[in-house]
């Protein structure tokens, strides 16, 4: 098994002191395709962005390996669509880890935009105002956005959101393409049918971990019914967790195991 | 134990009236005056009798005052209370509502004669006046440059307090009207305290009579300056009356009041009147921004030649702090500039 | 006709002079303008302008009438007015409209109250707040100043700043820098903001930045163009305001920012991507 490029250690992420994932505990190996699957809210897009560094830990650690460069694609709602730019100033946008702050866009980098557009077949559209793309033209231009930025690990929050099945399929090669290539992929995904069919490991989430591990295993019967029990909504009088406890120490000489976890009394947690 | 009651009273009674009798001989009247200007005069007529409160005070901007509730208070609480009229006090007509007072407004520029504000640039539209020094007036040369535009621009919309009518407010810049204004006070003051009328008579005349000498003053330190000499500029267009008595010319870029704006061609006309040596000395003003008054004198290369004061009087401790003396700051202010150009 | 548009310029250094400070300001501006209306924050320059009031009567209340303790006294304030409205909107739950809301009138009563309590009716804004006939050397040099801190900024920053607007949440994937920019940028336009009201007025001011910025919408649908249209608009608004101030005898002030709102009306109308070319489309369409 490869190392991991992903360590979660006690991982407690949210808002306002209000855990959105509590206690998580696991690895991501690296060149794994690997789903994000779980309810709604049930803390899935706030894991992506913990892992992309935008959200601090409320407790516990996601430790990304050293050499590992980070792309995150967020939920299109995010973006302003009616910010005068068009597709390629969008595209652009993905340059920034080489070119950083202050550095000039260079030749190659049209070229490179214009690659990555092609790619994702997006050629042409250069020139389109982002206002006038569709749900799943929009999706693609932010996978080519993800394509130049060239990193090791690429998280996808809900890539497929409102997307035809033809931009689906072929956003599905994409991504295997870079898992051939050797990047890790984490993306957050509803479709079961999806999962199963494409993706090798799943990480399934119920505001703690449910399962981690090979899709087959984790996607049993039931780890389903004990997700179904999960507490979406947060709880006024739920006692307070435990302080966590420091993160352990990398263990190199250990494989890093992939199983399933249960909390013995999850309803303790509320 | 009612004797005891009725004993009680009569001695904190007695040992009230010296206080009822102190006040007595103190002041008689409370006044408030609009303006440190119009203040000096009641001073003048009042003496010890009079508190007077200021609204708008040295170095104060009459044009855009807001007022305050002390303000209210001390209206509420006078029993005179002085003001130019003419609108020259926007905030007034609110304040007086708002206060409440039953004291009497009394209108200083009653009787005087007023300059209308005119839009005709050769000579104007007022009636003839009744003194005598009619012979000294400008020789019809470019005469006041307002528009009335100017006067009736306001670009910061200060919610509509203020707005200027058809006449020249500043009358007191005349010293035949200021004799009128102390006049006036003299009359609201008798109405107001009978029994000090004498007092405030005697003082008026007296007064009267040094504002007599100040005019032949005036008029013979004018009459020193060569006609072709008498051509000023100041920030904005107060000086009508001393001009309209005395046969100076004043022209300003900004207007009869100072929240007005220049346009370009005011200020370009101004830099003609000085550039074809028709203008022979240029003033800021105590109350307004200077930079205007600088950008032309820079232009045209003639040195600013002090400050005139016009609808303010300076701090007691600065050259102007009384009428009399604002007078003769300006007179000698413009003489000195004009005469060594 | 040069008798019309040029002569003035010819004969009266203050024309001159004003135009040059006018035409610097609206290449100052133009850009600054444009993002802030991208940021919805079109109404700032308003809230500014009242904003600075304590920082003005701090330094009347030290100084007197000085022009410039009263200008850094009122540059000091509006940055921390601005600084503070986009940390809230940054660090809480508040979004940046509301808090630039609270924290002006805050600043606003403070002021009044400096004010009062000294008991002077000059009134300071008035006094503060200048002309554009009456540009003299330091105010030529603090708006030319200005103008190149800002086009420097814009320049080096640009990518960033376009980023921050765009699509904030990536840019914090893959840079720290996001927050320092914005802020940067605020800065920016409190320093365009008090230096224009110190040397031009209120009105010019914040009207020669957001107006043209409004006009360009109709003419552009990337950023970089409509920075320059803006500057360009600018620069029309001015000559064509100090034209009219001088043959039509209008304050110079209004009728710059008449000027430019001319130019506004007519963009919605007739612009390229106006009112006018939507009506009267074409009712062609292509075959692929």
């Amino acid at each position: 098994m490869n190392d991991p490029c992903l360590i979660f250690s006690n991982l407690t992420l949210g808002y306002a002191g209000r855990a959105a994932v509590h206690h998580l505990n696991g690895s991501i190996a690296r060149g794994s395709l690997t789903a994000v699957i779980g309810a709604n809210g049930s803390g899935k897009s706030t894991l992506m962005k913990g892992i992309a560094g935008i959200l601090k830990p409320l407790g516990g650690e996601c430790r990304v390996s050293p050499a590992i460069s980070v792309a995150y694609l967020p939920q299109q709602s995010e973006l302003d669509r009616s910010f005068p730019a068009q597709v390629r100033d969008l595209v652009a946008l993905g340059l920034w880890p080489r070119r950083g702050l202050l550095g000039r866009h260079r030749s190659e980098d049209r070229t490179a935009i214009d690659q990555a557009l092609k790619a994702v077949g997006l050629s042409g559209f250069e020139r389109r105002n982002i206002d006038s793309l569709s749900g799943g033209q929009m999706q693609r231009a932010l996978f080519a956005r993800a394509m130049l930025q060239d990193a090791q690990l690429i998280l996808l929050d809900e890539p497929f959101n409102a997307v035809d099945e033809r931009t689906v399929t072929d956003l599905l090669v994409l991504i295997k393409a870079w898992v051939a290539q050797g990047r890790t992929v984490l993306a957050v995904l509803h479709d079961h049918q999806l999962v199963q069919q494409h993706f090798p490991q799943t990480l399934f989430l119920a505001r703690r971990l449910v399962g981690l591990g090979p899709t087959a295993e984790v996607l049993q019967a039931e780890n389903l019914r004990q997700a179904r029990h999960f507490h979406e909504a947060w709880e006024a009088n739920a006692p307070w967790c435990a302080p966590a406890s420091p993160p352990l120490p990398p263990d190199p000489a250990a494989p890093p195991h992939a199983h399933a976890h249960f909390h013995a009394n999850s309803n303790s947690h509320g | 134990m009612f004797k005891t009651f009725r004993l009680a009273t009569c001695a904190s009674l007695l040992s009230l009236s010296p206080v009822l009798t102190a006040q007595a001989s103190a002041a008689e009247l409370k006044v408030v005056a609009s303006f440190s200007i119009i203040a000096d005069f009641a001073k003048n007529v009042g003496g010890d009798r009079v508190e007077i409160t200021t609204l708008v005070g040295p170095d104060g901007d009459a044009h855009v005052y807001e007022p305050r509730p002390a303000d209210a208070v001390a209206v509420s609480k006078a029993d005179v209370v002085l003001v130019n009229g003419l609108e020259f006090e926007g905030f007034l007509k609110r304040l007086i509502e708002t206060s409440g007072t039953k004291a009497p407004v009394v209108e200083l520029t009653k009787g005087v004669e007023p300059l209308r504000l005119s839009d005709e640039p050769a000579g104007h539209a007022h009636p003839e006046a009744e003194e005598e020094e009619a012979h000294d007036h400008k020789t019809g040369e470019a005469g006041h440059k307002h528009e009335t535009a100017d006067a009736h621009d306001h670009d910061h919309g200060h919610e509509g307090h203020h707005h200027h009518g058809e006449y020249d407010p500043h009358a007191w810049q005349s010293i035949k009207n200021a004799q009128i204004y102390v006049k006036n006070i003299a009359g609201a003051f008798c109405k107001a305290d009978k029994p000090g009328c004498a007092t405030y008579t005697a003082n008026s005349d007296a007064y009267v009579a040094k504002l007599a000498t100040l005019n032949e003053k005036v008029k013979t330190e004018i009459a020193a300056i060569p006609p072709e000499k008498r051509v000023i500029i100041t920030s904005h267009d107060a000086f009508g009356y001393f001009e309209h008595a005395y046969g100076l010319n004043f022209l300003a870029p900004e207007g009869i009041s100072t929240e007005s704006e220049a346009s370009a061609a005011d200020v370009a006309k101004l830099v003609d009147q000085v550039k074809h040596d028709k203008a022979s000395a240029i003033f800021v003003e105590n109350i307004t921004d200077k930079r205007l008054i600088d950008q032309i004198a820079s232009e045209t290369g003639l040195k600013v030649g002090g400050t005139l004061y016009s609808d303010a009087l300076s701090t007691a401790d600065g050259p102007a702090g009384t009428y009399i003396d604002m007078v003769n700051h300006n007179i000698d202010t413009i003489k000195a500039a004009v005469l060594s150009q | 006709m040069a008798d019309i548009f040029i002569d003035p310029f010819i004969q009266y250094v203050f024309m001159q002079r004003a135009l040059a400070g006018a035409l610097i300001l609206a290449v100052s501006c133009g850009p600054v303008g444009v993002f802030l209306m991208l940021r919805r924050m079109s109404l700032t320059g308003d809230a500014m302008s009242h904003a600075i009031l304590p920082g003005a009567a701090v330094g009347f209340l030290f100084y007197g009438l000085d022009i410039l303790p009263m200008t850094i006294g009122g540059l000091v304030v509006g940055l921390v007015v601005a600084l503070g409205a986009g940390a809230v909107s940054r660090f809480t739950v508040q979004k940046e409209d509301a808090s630039l809301a609270a924290l002006y009138l805050i600043s606003l009563a403070l002021g009044v109250l400096l004010v009062s309590w000294r008991g002077s009716s000059v009134d300071l804004m008035h006094v503060l707040f200048g002309t554009v006939l009456a540009l003299n050397n330091e105010a030529l040099g603090l708006i030319g100043g200005i103008c190149a801190i800002t086009l420097a900024v814009m320049i080096t920053f640009w990518r960033a700043l376009v980023a921050e607007c765009l699509d904030p949440l990536f840019l914090r994937s893959v840079s720290r820098w996001g927050s320092p920019v914005h802020f940067l940028f605020l800065g920016i336009v409190v320093l365009n903001l008090v230096g224009g009201f110190q040397a031009l007025g209120t009105l010019l001011s914040v009207g020669l930045m957001m107006l043209p910025a409004a006009a360009s919408r109709f003419w552009s649908n990337r950023v970089a163009p409509m920075c320059f249209i803006s500057i360009g608009i600018g620069m029309v608004s001015c000559f064509a305001g100090l034209v009219l101030s001088y043959h039509a005898s209008l304050p110079s002030g209004p009728a710059i920012i008449l000027s430019a709102g001319a130019v506004y009306v007519l963009s919605i109308l007739f612009g390229t991507r106006g009112v006018l070319i939507d009506l009267l489309g074409s009712g062609r369409h292509r075959a692929a």
